[in-house]
């Protein structure tokens, strides 16, 4: 097991590698510089800038350097928020993100695999259609309806939690409601998929034939059997919802990285742009890992094609 | 002998967009204490429908228990709620599936899917029940059980899994096993062994059994009694002897010359004409008449009742009408008969001396 995850991670070094590579020379390829907006300086400033930041060399040594800054861990400095380590502004703004994201997820994951189950019992019953109503609804909505929905009513006229900003825990309800709603319909729709398929195989039988109730057929031995499907779903989802989400974060004015990347990308901040695109895809990778290791656990016939491996 | 299981007048429909399937169709037999009747047919005759419905573990909708009584030791099973049959199932009557493959859970370990029953019906604590667990994996002839008991399905081959199958239905000692098709999908080497298992087992634990399968050479090796379904019913229903020496329905008949052997490689293998009836629509009169050479006139309008043989003895063909003119089965089955008759009496003489 040390053995694979050490290959793992090898190979999640040298994925990194290309990202880097791949996305710093399409990053070159966008017109113009980090000064491109600011008419109040002469060429002359610009250039002793471009010279000083060294955005004058040839691509290439421009390229070797920041992989050399990478290789010892500096992602260099913000064009935007001047002298600021990227490090820093990522570390600053990813809180928020992750734990709006994270407490979406789980929220999402535990109701909308509870919402699928339900639905798989029941199948074809009232509260069948019901389930697969909510899960309809909670992916053809886009989540910032939802948003402005919640704060008119919940915020503006209930007043039981803050319209906006971020604080205390009050301020992360609302926009992890909203968010949540997406793992909710996508967990609802594949637990319900994958239940009522394992439902129908022959150990369910052979369980019901040992005397064993409804509850104990689908917890016992239905949901283990469902999970993988749902994993896999889940990981690029989490990635998806803990990078930060734009809109969400605007709407309920989260100081969270989601924002960061977008505003980086229209000024042309080069190192934010690399550091926040290295930053996601390392987590990304890591997720996918993590993944993978819940597959093992979930299911023992995984397990042992690893561990040959 | 005491009866066990009485079965009346049963029959079992799944209601689909079509219409009603009626898939079995008024079945009547019942299963003495320690006897082994073997049910055979071909795919669709109602052989599993019917058994799966003595567990009341026909999925419900779509399928239905329209009428019929099953008398379990005189309680009707057919009508106890489903909190009443999770208490029999698994300890009074258990099961053995067909595809050792797919009737196990593949994320749970092999001791606690045996152990499983034994806590739920015997109220036995977990360490208890473990250790149950692995005597009876021994008892199947699992090597290295206490070992093996912390394994996955997967860790098995099909052979041994069926053995685990096998340690599942016996875990609390029921009284009625059923077995549904449980060698077809082994090998013909494990599957003698798995049927010597299930002999040995039954002398040991005098329970009965109900062996499904199409495959009359495994009947004639375990079955006391065989009942013969077709379309639903019971076409014929008698003592293994009376079925392989005195077969009277033609469709018995089609089945026992359908059957290969290894003396008979000069002949083709005989195969039964047509396809079974359409059961959303069953036909008026006898199911089979019109696959059947023998086929009267009354057959195409009336359903034959079941004409007794013998004590034991019952087939419902209108051959045995005493206005019927007398058929006899075909000589390639005659020769047949006489085949079984002649290896039988060797058998009797080899265990004599």
């Amino acid at each position: 097991m040390a053995r694979y995850i050490t290959k793992r991670l090898i190979y999640m070094l040298l994925t990194l590698i290309i990202i880097a590579t791949f996305s710093f020379f399409l990053m070159k390829m966008l017109p113009g510089t980090p000064l491109t907006m600011e008419d109040k300086l002469s060429e002359t400033q610009k250039e002793i800038i471009l010279e000083k930041y060294g955005l004058n060399d040839p691509v290439p040594i421009q390229y070797l350097k920041y992989m050399g800054g990478l290789a010892v861990g500096d992602l260099g400095i913000s064009f935007q928020f001047d002298n600021r380590e990227v490090t820093d502004i990522i570390m600053d703004r990813i809180g928020p993100s992750m734990q709006l994201g994270a407490q979406a997820l789980i929220i999402g994951t535990i109701i909308g695999m509870l919402l699928g189950l339900v639905a798989a019992i029941y199948h074809n019953g009232f509260l069948d259609y019901s389930s697969t109503f909510v899960a309809v609804i909670g992916k053809s909505i886009p989540s910032f309806i939802f948003a402005g929905l919640l704060q008119y009513f919940i915020a503006l006229k209930l007043g039981w939690f803050p319209v906006a900003l971020w604080g205390s825990w009050q301020h992360t309800v609302l926009p992890t409601v909203a968010l949540a709603m997406f793992p909710i319909a996508i967990a609802a729709r594949f637990m319900r998929t994958e239940m009522l398929e394992v439902l129908g195989s022959d150990f369910i039988q052979t369980a019901r034939a040992k005397g064993v109730n409804k509850f104990g057929v689908v917890f016992k031995h239905g949901v283990r059997n469902a999970l993988i499907p749902l994993v896999t779903v889940m990981g690029p989802l989490a990635v998806g919802l803990m990078t930060g989400t734009l809109v969400i974060e605007k709407i309920f004015a989260v100081p969270g990285i989601g924002e960061q990347f977008v505003t980086s990308i229209t000024t042309n901040d080069f190192p934010i742009i690399m550091g926040t695109t290295l930053f996601f895809s390392f987590f990304f990778i890591f997720i996918i890992l993590v993944i993978d290791l819940l597959y093992g656990i979930i299911d023992p016939r995984i397990r042992l094609a690893e561990g040959e491996k | 002998m005491e009866k066990l299981l009485q079965v009346n007048n049963l029959s079992v429909s799944f209601d689909t967009y079509g219409g009603e399937v009626q898939a079995v169709r008024g079945v009547n037999f019942d299963v003495h204490k320690g006897e082994t009747l073997a049910i055979v047919g071909e795919s669709g005759s109602g052989k599993s429908v019917t058994t799966k419905a003595l567990m009341r573990l026909i999925p419900q909708p779509p399928g239905r228990i329209k009428e019929g009584e099953i008398l379990f030791e005189g309680k009707d099973l057919a009508k106890l709620s489903e909190k009443q049959m999770e208490k029999i199932r698994g300890k009074d009557i258990s099961m053995i599936f067909q595809d050792p493959m797919t009737s196990l859970n593949p994320t749970m370990k092999i001791g606690n899917q045996i152990m499983e029953g034994l806590i739920k019906h015997q109220k036995m604590s977990r360490s208890q029940a473990k250790k149950r667990a692995v005597e009876l994996m021994e008892l199947v002839g699992l090597p290295d059980a206490a070992n093996r008991v912390d394994q996955y399905p997967h860790q098995f081959s099909g052979g041994q899994r069926q053995r685990v199958v096998v340690a599942i239905a016996l875990a609390c000692n029921p009284k009625l096993l059923i077995a549904d098709e449980p060698t077809t999908a082994l090998d013909v080497t494990i599957q003698a062994q798995i049927l010597e298992l299930m002999k040995d087992i039954q002398k040991k634990t005098d329970s009965s059994i109900i062996f499904i399968t199409h495959d009359l050479g495994v009947v004639a090796n375990v079955a006391d009694r065989v009942a013969v379904m077709y379309a639903g019913k019971i076409v014929e229903i008698g003592t293994v002897d009376e079925i392989f020496y005195n077969p009277k329905h033609p469709y018995t008949w089609g089945l026992l010359g359908s059957m290969p052997s290894l003396d008979s490689a000069d002949e083709d293998l005989y195969a039964i004409p047509g396809t079974p009836p359409d059961l959303i629509a069953p036909p008026k009169g006898d199911a089979f008449a019109a696959r059947n050479d023998y086929a009267m006139k009354i057959d195409f309008e009336q359903q034959p009742p079941m004409f007794k043989v013998s004590d034991t003895h019952y087939a419902a063909t209108w051959l045995l009408h005493e206005h019927a003119p007398d058929v006899e089965p075909p000589a390639s089955i005659q020769r047949r008969m006489q085949g079984f008759a002649q290896e039988a009496e060797l058998n009797t003489k080899g265990d004599r001396s």
